[in-house]
């Protein structure tokens, strides 16, 4: 055994145990115990109890609205988001032509700045020089007028379509798992008879589900902190149409209300939580996938 | 056979028409900005879908003329590289230790430092938010620089204590024969052989620190100390009605990104997927 100084070893954690304390530990700590205060950040904060919470839920409903809106978002997330992103990596397994270059694309909208992504959508979204509006136009509908962002009707949709499709991340995920199926398993089953068909389905789709599951955890716990889409958009509206609890908490923090909003994160926290064990339990994430 | 070469053939047209809307969905709308930032705000307006009549660059060059883009820009670079080098330190360190050595406690930090990756990103906001205003950081580009350096905390350090075990421990006993000291068989031997953990990790925290909104938003108020995705949000008032401008604003802002991304294509997509984080 070679001689070395132990107290190195600790003092290479102190830096980051630094910023974990910092900036995550009591942090978390604050969030938990504050939310039981009525507290504006001059003044200490005063115990109230569970009424941050019975304020939260029944007296003001924007909870309401944004854990409904979380839910729609999540089965959109669930059922469209992932399957669609599992599609485009099934097909890129095959390697078609052109297939890296179109994974290379398919990555652009997610390595430039949410805030711009926002941006450019409000302008596509737009009424009069939008690009959809005009496309729709050309389609021979002339007079098609619609504000899709600050039209009670389409809002919510045109929230959703700012990132449905954009599904590069589960195409990765999924893809890498694809990738790392032993090749032999599909030589046996073409000898024993399979088609390809019964190859994905009894092979190749419980293989993955590892991937598909940690695809579904992102993009929910993606909705949950959704913010610069409805933020540089809706703000939430038209009414509180598009709210979500990421604006909630902002609005909490910048009006002073440092409890309520605490409440508000808490309420995050343990929804994140709560989709990492549904999810991990759906999946059967837990188990192992060769065996 | 004559069906089933019918099916083959037609799954093969469906599959390629999946990925042409994945690539028009994903080009379009940068294309879009990017003609429209040469064309005139009439042009803009009247025809959408044409291609600029003349091609030049004073909407950029009004763009860059302003007053504080060039400062925004600054702040992004010194704000991103700045708490991007500081973060790859801190978390190759502890990485290092954590991948090499047995001590009291590890097990139970590893365990603490990885549940920080389930924490809804913004919902620590409000104590950060105080603390920056409590250390007098408010408004100012170091308030940035800190809280970006923690951003990247549980998945740098799995990023690169994967590397860290990778690397073969007789290479640290043979220096330590040869007298090195434990700085020195870190940064010298255990570092350098680290090389694409690091820029794995590096481009991802990287790429998330020049992304940023929601805390470069809440943390700065005046408008020469705005990064960029923050900055522009403040054009689009700014602009309102001219296009052109904004269009080249957009433009300017998303390049560097994506120009990073065509150069590092490979360390981005293997981070997404050994990371797994944003979407």
């Amino acid at each position: 055994m070679y001689k070395y100084n132990k107290r190195w070893v600790y003092l290479f954690i102190v830096p980051t145990l630094i910023v974990f304390l910092t900036f995550y530990f009591v942090p978390i700590l604050t969030v938990f115990t504050t939310g039981f205060t009525e507290w504006n950040g001059f003044n200490a904060p005063k115990f109230i109890g569970l009424a941050n919470y019975k304020m939260m839920f029944f007296d003001d409903n924007s909870i309401t609205v944004s854990l409904i809106n979380l839910l729609k978002w999540s089965l959109i997330a669930a059922f469209i988001h992932v399957p669609f992103g599992a599609l485009v990596a099934f097909i890129m397994y095959k390697r078609p032509v052109g297939w890296r270059f179109v994974r290379g694309v398919f990555m652009i909208p997610n390595v430039i700045a949410v805030s711009a992504w926002a941006i450019i959508y409000r302008f596509i979204f737009n009424d009069q020089m939008g690009l959809l509006n005009n496309f729709i136009r050309k389609l021979g509908f002339s007079d098609f007028h619609t504000n899709w962002f600050f039209d009670r009707q389409y809002a919510f949709s045109a929230i959703s379509l700012t990132w449905v499709f954009y599904a590069v991340i589960v195409t990765l995920l999924v893809l890498s798992d694809l990738m790392a199926i032993p090749r032999e398993l599909h030589e046996a089953a073409t000898i024993d008879g399979a088609t390809e068909a019964q190859i994905h389905w009894r092979i190749n789709f419980p293989l993955i589900r590892g991937s598909l599951g940690t695809a579904v955890i992102l993009s929910v716990i993606a909705r949950i902190t959704m913010f610069e889409a409805i933020f540089l958009t809706t703000k939430g509206g038209p009414g509180n149409s598009t709210y979500n609890i990421s604006v909630m908490l902002y609005d909490g923090i910048i009006n002073y209300q440092f409890g309520y909003a605490n409440a508000v994160a808490t309420v995050m926290i343990i929804l994140g939580i709560g989709v990492l064990a549904i999810t991990t339990k759906v999946f059967k994430m837990n188990k192992s996938v060769y065996n | 056979m004559k069906a089933e070469q019918w099916t083959r053939g037609l799954v093969r047209v469906i599959s390629y028409l999946v990925l042409l809307f994945t690539v028009c969905i994903s080009l379009v709308p940068l294309l879009w900005i990017v003609v429209s930032s040469f064309k005139s705000n009439k042009a803009i307006l009247n025809t959408p879908f044409a291609l600029p009549t003349d091609f030049n660059f004073h909407a950029y060059y009004a763009v860059l003329k302003m007053n504080n883009f060039l400062s925004n820009t600054f702040n992004s670079v010194l704000i991103s590289v700045t708490s991007t080098l500081v973060a790859l330190l801190f978390y190759a360190l502890a990485a290092y230790s954590f991948a090499k050595f047995d001590f009291i406690g590890k097990r139970i930090l590893f365990i603490l430092f990885s549940v920080t990756l389930l924490i809804p990103g913004h919902a620590t906001a409000q104590p950060i938010f105080s603390f920056i205003n409590i250390t007098g950081l408010y408004d100012t580009r170091l308030a940035l620089i800190v809280v970006y350096i923690s951003a990247g905390l549980a998945v740098s350090l799995f990023i690169l204590r994967a590397s860290f075990m990778s690397i073969p421990k007789e290479l640290d006993e043979a220096a330590y024969m040869e007298s090195a000291s434990f700085w020195q068989v870190f940064f010298y031997i255990n570092l350098p052989l680290a090389k694409a953990g690091l820029a794995t990790a590096g481009i991802l925290m990287f790429l998330g620190n020049w992304n940023e909104f929601f805390y470069g938003f809440m943390l700065t108020s005046s408008a020469e100390n705005r990064t960029l995705p923050v900055a522009l949000q403040f054009f689009t008032e700014q602009f309102s009605y001219n296009y052109t401008q904004l269009f080249a604003a957009l433009t300017l802002v998303t390049l560097p990104s994506i120009m990073l991304y065509m150069v590092a294509q490979e360390q981005v997509q293997q981070s997404v997927v050994s990371g797994g984080v944003k979407g």
